[in-house]
This record gives structure tokens, C-alpha cells and sequence, in this order.
């Protein structure tokens, strides 16, 4: 009998491919963005992904964890994760040096249904880290721009030092064809310059024509009751409504168990779950 | 399906002939009332008439832990080289455990195929086995009391002899190596089996009703029946170790003392734990004992049908008979469908 | 990267834990390579008492004013403690008694040489200091003691199993002794992590390493009494080794013993 070994790569779907981490650019504080780069050349060509997807990174002696990613595959050959330190895998990666080597596997999940989504309106609700799935998001769309109407973002931090990706989504401000309503919930200083408030408050800025319009929403569990309220509100249809959500993906593959919700699992079936998902699935939001 | 006749004097022979099919398991007496899947060295330990087994065979598929990679800096993650194609014949399997790797087979397939368990899968030969149900069985009323594929042999006790059930090329194989040990089947035989078929149903004791069970889940979600078996709950693991379906795994990873390579381990998990929700950070979304619980009994009688058709349940009875707090699905079931109860 | 300091220190306990360290014979050599060990009373005879320190493991519990003293001063000189062993993280058996007067027990226990030594509850360290880590046993296990190591020099914070006893001795297909044989067998609330050795040796669980997070005491004390222990019984059993745990403390607050 022969000598089997478990097969390598693409038949084992368990099997991390080893990337490099080129570049790091601290974010707001316990934040950073990783810019990574698969060793392998082939890897780096034929990796591709959709907005909402996440990998599975594993620094090498400590373990795995999901993060989504937060590049856009408009960009071919960026790969780029927003990571908070918050758990034993991202305390150790936050240790490794530049040009550390990681393993990566993935991409999985459902991503965003962005080919159902062109022609409409699309309503981007983000609040804290829930921008990084989103920012992959928002670059797809306006990297294909032509192919939706009206965009809005909407994005809340606590303070503006808490605001993710804070310069790059201020640079949206002048841009005519989208818009972008940036809120601080407090602002004592007075230097934020633009809207204070709770996110939800930048509803009084727009128009929503419910019959064309995607809303997307990501951020704390905290945030979904209140804008899931504006947006039934003015009519939005619940299998309009997108969320993504977190669970523990510990395998990403379907497997493990860990991230079930009712009788889905987050990590094949969502994280992108519609509003109508959730009502059918308890424990969702 | 091609059937027939093994004489009981003749099942040592035939037994000792499948090692060449590969390397022979099958249930042994543990103590008075227990019994394993285990190796087999002395066929005179075998023992077909058994109630259950301690662990079901997803022992042989889904190892309660294994290595999955080892890791070094330099090399990355390498599968380990253990000899998954080691070919095994695991005989005397019930119908609810065949119906258990089934729906096993369910899980671990799809999108995303798990190829240590379909490795040893496919080098794992099923001998089926039929049995008398004892007073935890309730496969009857899960469906899983009678199997049509899964195995290669299957085996149904008629007293003196068996009648041998071939359901795959593999199986007729390991008949036609002994062909003299077998007989065909006769007119008696026939009727013998009917006989036997037809008084099956006397002895189950205890069932539960499916009919728009999933239904029913979803109208007593908020029961207070949740609450109280939390409050018996120990959270100790047992059912879902026991349990033919329960596929859940934890994942870790384990350093050498070099602080460079190591292995990455699977091992079985449970939703019962407190930690099996818990993400990084600290957010809980089943911190309670009663919402696991919920939880495990709506994945396997409520979700599973959802998303498979059936329930992931197949009556075998462990989880009754090893559960310390005594929590039983058959009365927890029967409970929430009975009109009086609220 | 410069080898972590390390002290390895013994309070009230029976040194169980150094002798399992001291016991790693294949890996001492390893585990030299990696922590540099400035205090260990046990093995070494020069010990430095007052560097710096990044890991102090500590093992014992605290019974006297004194070693509440010195384990703040441990505290304070590392980085990191780690509580080792059941009666660092539980109190043990030491703790047994907690609810009898010490002056009682000294009296009964040394006559009138208990008069020249004071003495306190016995309590757990995480009573008196904050524990990063806690590896427990009656002993330790080697292996996790090891493991812990491993990821403590790497700069992660340890993991060991948090499931009870029974999930190790379901997988190891051991006949249930609670269930089966009727055995007083605390394997339900109890951590496992030692691959339930007791129960594959017919030996039911004693509770050794302590109850599980969110232990359900009122749970297991039912299942018990049906199997005809008495509330005593059970009671002698579960304080033999975690007196002081909540779980305990709050259950038999409300339910008296009977």
C-alpha cells in the first residue's frame, strides 16, 4: 500500500499557501493594514476574490483566524486586510516584522452579490470595523462605476481618531458622483469637518428610492437595530437589505461548526446575509 | 440487490477470509453492558449481537484527534504523511450508524470536499449488521431502521444463518473469494425473513413523531423547556462525542519547544461548550447554557432538515444511555410536541 | 531575541509541579535552550531573588501572611504569572478544611508549636494577585506544561483544553463509572486535559484539576444523590480539591449541606 499524504494545495482545503506580508500601514490605533503578497507566483495570478470575502491567516506557531478582506479585486494584485487586535492570531501578527512570511487560505464566504446589484442604488451603512469588508466593497463599485446609479456611503466612528481609512474616505467628499456622509459621534474639539452624530442621523441627508436600492450594512451588533430601522422605515425591501456578519469561521469551509447560525454557517452561506435571511434564521442579529 | 445465505458456522471462515480485504474491525465486549469498534485479533471477540457502541464509526473517519499539518517557517504547512490508505473492513455496523456516516458524507462533501475523511472512507469497506432495538432505540422513527446502500455486505441474523445482502462490486468480491461458505436462498428462508421483518416494529419502546416536527421547533423556540435543560445540562460534551452525527472540531495549533515547528491538530468539539460561539474579543453569541442546547437540538431536528432534507439524528440511542443528567431527545421531542405542555 | 527570565517557585504545596518540570528529562535540555531560569529553590542553588522577571511560575497555595507577601513581591517583579498546579489556581488541599478556624487547626493539627506560626484559609493566587495563566492539575501535566511553555516563548498566551473530563474518557470509550458502576465520579464538572488516566485505570474522577468553567454543581450533585450519595458524600468529595471555586462556594451557601 502506498504512502498517502493528505494532498497539498487546491484538493486540501485545509491547506494555507504561504504569503508575505510587504507592507503595513498602521490605521486608527489597534489597526493596521496588511498588505500581503502569496510566495508562490501562481498563487499571486490566479488568486481572486469578491467584495465581502474573507481568508483564513495563520501566523505560523500560533494558529488561524478569519479576516475579511479589505482590498478590492479591481486592483489585481493587491491584497490588502484590515486587522484589529483583539485575539491571540492577531496579537501575533501585530509582533511580525515587514516581509514576514504567513499562511492564507480562502478566499470563502458568498462576498456581495455584485452582479445583482449593478443598475441599482446602492446605500453603504458602515460603522467601525465593519468598514473593512466594506471598503472592498465601495472601491468595486466605484472602480465600476458606470455600473450602478447613486452611491452613498455612510460611516460612523465614535471620534474621528476612531475613523478607519479616515484620510482616503475624506478624499470622497469632493467626488460628484457619489456621496459620502462621514460622522463623529462626538467631537469636542470641534475639528471634524463634517456631520457629528450617530450614524443614523445621516438619514436625514438622503433620498431612498426603495424600489432601486441595495442597502449594505457591517458594524457592531450594537448598530444593525438602529439603521435596520431607518431603512424599514423608508421601505426598503429585507432581501434588499445586506449584512455581513461575524462568526467564529474556524474553518471557513463549512465543516467545523463553529460559526452556525440557526442552520446556516456564516462561512458558506453568508457572511452576506440579507435582512429576510436573518428574521428566518434566530440568533442572527 | 443480489442476496445470499451465510450459515452461522460458516461466519468465523468467511470473517477471517476479509482480511485480505483489509485489516478487520468490528464490535467487541467491553464490560457487561458496553461495547467498541476495535481492532480485531481473535475472532472469537467479535460480537454481532450488541446494542451500541461507545463511539460510533465516525471514529474511523473523523479521528476524535489528528494532525492535519505540520508546520515549520520554511516549508509552511505540510500534511502529514500518515497512511490514510490503509484499507480497513468494519464489520457489524448497524443501520443508524450507516445512516450516521451518511450523513456525515453530506457534510464533509459539497462545495468543499474533506479528503482525510473521504481518504479513509473510501479504504473503509461497511459491513452491516442487523440488530434486535433495545429500549433507546428509536431509528424506527428517524427513518435509519433499515438501510439501502452504504455498505459493500449486509448481514440479517435469521438464527442459524444470515442473509447476505451484496450491495456494491467490492462486496461481491469478498463473497466470491468464499463462495463455498455461502448458500442460496431458499423458499423457508423467504419467508423466515418476512417473518422476522414483520415483527421488527414490536420491538422498538420508545419513538418520536416527525411529522412537522421542524414546525413545531420553530413554533416553542421561546419554550421554557430550553431553560430547564439548560438547568440540567453539564455542558460535559458526552452527547456530542457519542453522537453519530456530530461533526464539530476544534482547531489549534501545537508549538515545539523550538518555538518554530509544530502541528496543526483537529480535534472533536462540542456546541455544548461555552467557548464554541465565542469569537475573538469576547462576544458570546450562545453564553448560555439553555441557548447551546436550543441550539443543538435545533441544528440536528430543525436545521439539518433545512438543509439536507433530514433530520441529522438517526435514534441510535447513545446520547439516552451516556448522558450523566439524564437528558433524554425522545422525551425532550415528545415534550414539545404535547399539546398540554406550556 | 534574548531568552525570556523565568523564576519557578514553590508556595504551600507539595512541589508536584517542580517534580513533573524536573521530570521532563527528554526536554530539559530543550527547555534550557529557550527560558533562561534565574530562580528555581528546587534545582537550582544559586537563585537570583530580585531581577526582573518575564514568566514566574508559581506553584502552591497561600496559607501564610508571609507567602501573601512574597507572591506579591513576585508579582511584581514579572511580567507574567502563571499559577501551576491545582492548588495555585484552586486553593487544593489545602483548602479543604477553609471552613474550620485555623487557630483549631493548628491546635489539633501541632499543639502548642502552632503557636509560633500564623496561618490563613488557604486560598488560590488569583485571591491575591492577577494570574495571566493558569495550568491546573494534581499534578500538572507534563505535556501541557510544556505546551504552555512553548507558546509563552513564542508570545502567545497558552491554550488547553476547557472541556470536562467526559469528553476524554467518551473518546477513549472507557464504560462510565458514574452511569455504569454507580462510582462517585466528578468527570462532568471537572477540566479535563488528562485524557481521563483515572477513568481508563476504573478509577472514578476525584476532581483533581478542578471544576469547568460555569460547572454545574446542582446538576451533578442531583445525578449523585439518585445514585445514593448523600449531600456529605458529595460534598467531601467536591472540596477536596477546589474548596474555594465559586462554583462551589455558591452552591453550597444556598443549599447548606443538608
Amino acid at each position: 500500500m502506498s504512502n498517502y499524504s493528505a494532498k497539498s494545495g487546491a484538493d486540501n482545503i485545509y491547506q494555507p499557501s504561504l504569503a508575505r506580508i510587504v507592507r503595513i500601514l498602521p490605521q486608527i490605533k489597534d489597526h493596521r493594514l496588511f498588505e500581503l503578497r502569496f510566495e508562490d507566483p501562481e498563487m499571486r495570478r490566479s488568486f481572486t476574490y469578491n467584495p465581502g470575502q474573507f481568508v483564513e491567516l495563520s501566523v505560523i506557531g500560533t494558529g488561524e483566524a478569519p479576516v475579511s478582506i479589505s482590498s478590492s479585486p479591481t486592483r489585481p494584485g493587491v491584497l490588502e486586510l484590515c486587522v484589529r487586535k483583539i485575539g491571540r492570531v492577531t496579537e501575533a501578527l501585530f509582533r511580525l516584522p515587514l516581509n514576514s512570511v504567513v499562511g492564507l487560505r480562502g478566499p470563502y464566504g458568498n462576498g456581495f452579490p455584485v452582479e445583482a446589484m449593478e443598475r441599482n442604488n446602492l446605500l453603504i451603512v458602515a460603522g467601525g470595523l465593519g468598514m473593512a469588508p466594506l471598503r472592498s466593497l465601495l472601491w468595486y463599485v466605484l472602480d465600476n462605476r458606470s455600473k450602478f446609479k447613486e452611491i452613498i456611503l455612510m460611516f460612523g466612528a465614535k471620534i474621528s481618531e476612531e475613523m478607519l481609512f479616515k484620510f482616503e474616505l475624506l478624499s470622497l467628499l469632493d467626488r460628484t458622483d457619489m456621496k459620502c456622509l462621514l460622522t463623529v459621534d462626538k467631537d469636542e474639539e470641534g475639528t471634524w469637518p463634517v456631520q457629528v452624530g450617530v450614524v443614523t442621523r445621516l438619514f436625514d441627508f438622503v433620498e431612498i428610492d426603495p424600489e432601486i436600492t441595495y442597502a449594505i450594512v457591517c458594524g457592531p451588533p450594537i448598530m444593525y437595530k438602529f439603521v435596520l430601522e431607518k431603512l424599514l422605515e423608508r421601505n426598503l425591501p429585507k432581501d434588499r437589505i445586506l449584512m455581513s456578519l461575524e462568526r467564529r469561521m474556524k474553518c471557513g469551509v463549512g465543516k467545523c461548526g463553529h460559526c452556525s447560525v440557526g442552520y446556516k454557517y456564516t462561512c458558506i452561506d453568508g457572511p452576506i446575509f440579507t435582512y429576510w435571511d436573518a428574521i428566518n434564521l434566530p440568533e442572527m442579529i | 440487490m443480489q442476496i445470499v445465505k451465510l450459515p452461522k458456522e460458516n461466519l468465523d471462515k468467511f470473517v477471517g477470509s476479509l482480511s485480505k480485504f483489509g485489516e478487520i474491525h468490528a464490535p467487541i465486549k467491553k464490560d457487561e453492558n458496553t461495547y467498541l469498534f476495535s481492532k480485531i485479533e481473535d475472532l472469537s471477540k467479535i460480537e454481532l449481537n450488541y446494542n451500541r457502541t461507545i463511539l460510533p464509526p465516525k471514529k474511523y473517519f473523523l479521528p476524535p484527534t489528528e494532525t492535519i499539518f505540520r508546520f515549520s517557517p520554511e516549508k509552511g504547512y505540510e500534511p502529514p504523511k500518515d497512511n490514510l490508505n490503509r484499507k480497513y473492513v468494519l464489520l457489524g455496523v448497524h443501520s443508524c450508524d450507516i445512516h450516521g456516516l451518511k450523513i456525515l458524507d453530506l457534510v464533509f462533501s459539497g462545495t468543499y470536499v474533506d479528503n482525510y475523511y473521504f481518504t479513509r472512507r473510501k479504504n473503509t469497506s461497511i459491513i452491516g449488521v442487523s440488530c434486535i432495538p433495545d429500549d433507546m432505540c428509536f431509528c424506527r422513527s428517524m427513518e435509519t431502521d433499515f438501510v439501502e446502500d452504504g455498505f459493500d455486505l449486509f448481514l440479517s441474523d435469521m438464527d442459524d444463518s444470515y442473509l447476505v445482502r451484496i450491495a456494491t462490486s467490492l462486496g461481491d468480491d469478498m463473497v466470491r473469494a468464499s463462495q463455498s461458505l455461502f448458500k442460496e436462498v431458499d423458499k423457508e428462508d423467504i419467508a423466515e425473513y418476512k417473518r422476522k421483518s414483520n415483527e421488527m416494529k414490536n420491538y422498538f419502546k420508545i419513538g418520536l413523531e416527525l411529522y412537522n416536527l421542524p414546525e413545531i421547533m420553530d413554533l416553542e423556540y421561546e419554550s421554557k423547556i430550553w431553560g430547564e435543560m439548560g438547568e440540567k445540562c453539564l455542558s460535559c460534551g458526552t452527547c456530542s462525542m457519542v453522537c453519530p452525527t456530530c461533526y464539530c472540531y476544534d482547531v489549534f495549533d501545537e508549538l515545539n519547544l523550538d518555538g518554530k515547528t509544530g502541528e496543526r491538530r483537529r480535534r472533536w468539539d462540542s456546541c455544548l461548550f461555552k467557548d464554541h460561539a465565542l469569537v475573538a474579543g469576547g462576544l458570546n453569541f450562545r453564553k448560555e447554557r439553555s441557548s447551546r442546547v436550543k441550539n443543538r437540538y435545533f441544528h440536528k431536528q430543525r436545521g439539518f432538515v433545512a438543509q439536507y432534507g433530514r433530520p441529522s439524528c438517526v435514534g441510535c440511542g447513545r446520547c439516552i444511555q451516556s448522558c450523566p443528567a439524564k437528558v433524554d431527545i425522545v422525551e425532550v421531542i415528545t415534550k414539545i410536541r404535547s399539546v398540554d405542555y406550556e | 531575541m534574548a531568552k525570556p527570565k523565568v523564576g519557578i517557585f514553590g508556595i504551600t504545596g507539595c512541589a508536584g509541579e517542580q517534580i513533573v518540570i524536573l521530570n521532563c528529562e527528554d526536554q530539559l535540555m530543550d527547555i534550557l535552550k529557550i527560558l533562561d531560569i534565574r530562580s528555581f529553590h528546587t534545582a537550582l542553588s544559586e537563585n537570583d531573588e530580585k531581577c526582573d522577571l518575564d514568566i514566574a511560575f508559581v506553584e502552591g497555595a497561600v496559607v501564610q501572611p508571609e507567602e501573601e507577601i512574597l507572591l506579591k513581591e513576585i508579582r511584581k517583579r514579572s511580567r507574567l504569572l502563571i499559577a501551576l498546579g491545582t492548588c495555585a489556581v484552586w486553593g487544593g488541599v489545602a483548602a479543604m478544611k477553609n471552613e474550620v478556624s485555623r487557630e483549631r487547626l493548628k491546635d489539633e493539627i501541632y499543639g502548642p508549636a502552632g503557636k509560633i506560626f500564623e496561618s490563613i484559609p488557604a486560598q488560590p493566587l488569583c485571591s491575591f494577585v492577577k494570574v495571566d495563566f493558569s495550568i491546573s492539575g494534581c499534578p500538572i501535566e507534563k505535556e501541557q506544561f510544556l505546551q504552555a511553555v512553548a507558546s509563552l516563548v513564542h508570545g502567545d498566551i497558552p491554550i488547553l483544553p476547557k472541556y470536562a473530563v467526559c469528553t476524554e474518557c467518551k473518546t477513549n470509550e472507557n464504560t462510565c463509572l458514574l452511569l455504569e458502576k454507580g462510582g462517585l465520579c466528578l468527570g462532568p464538572i471537572t477540566v479535563g486535559g488528562c485524557d481521563a488516566r483515572c477513568l481508563s485505570y476504573s478509577i472514578p474522577c476525584s476532581g483533581c484539576r478542578g471544576p469547568v468553567e460555569e460547572a454545574n454543581v446542582a446538576s451533578e450533585v442531583e445525578i449523585l444523590k439518585e445514585k445514593g450519595f448523600t449531600l456529605g458524600d458529595v460534598h467531601n468529595q467536591l472540596r477536596t480539591f477546589a474548596a474555594p471555586a465559586e462554583a462551589l462556594q455558591t452552591y453550597f451557601a444556598k443549599r447548606g449541606r443538608e
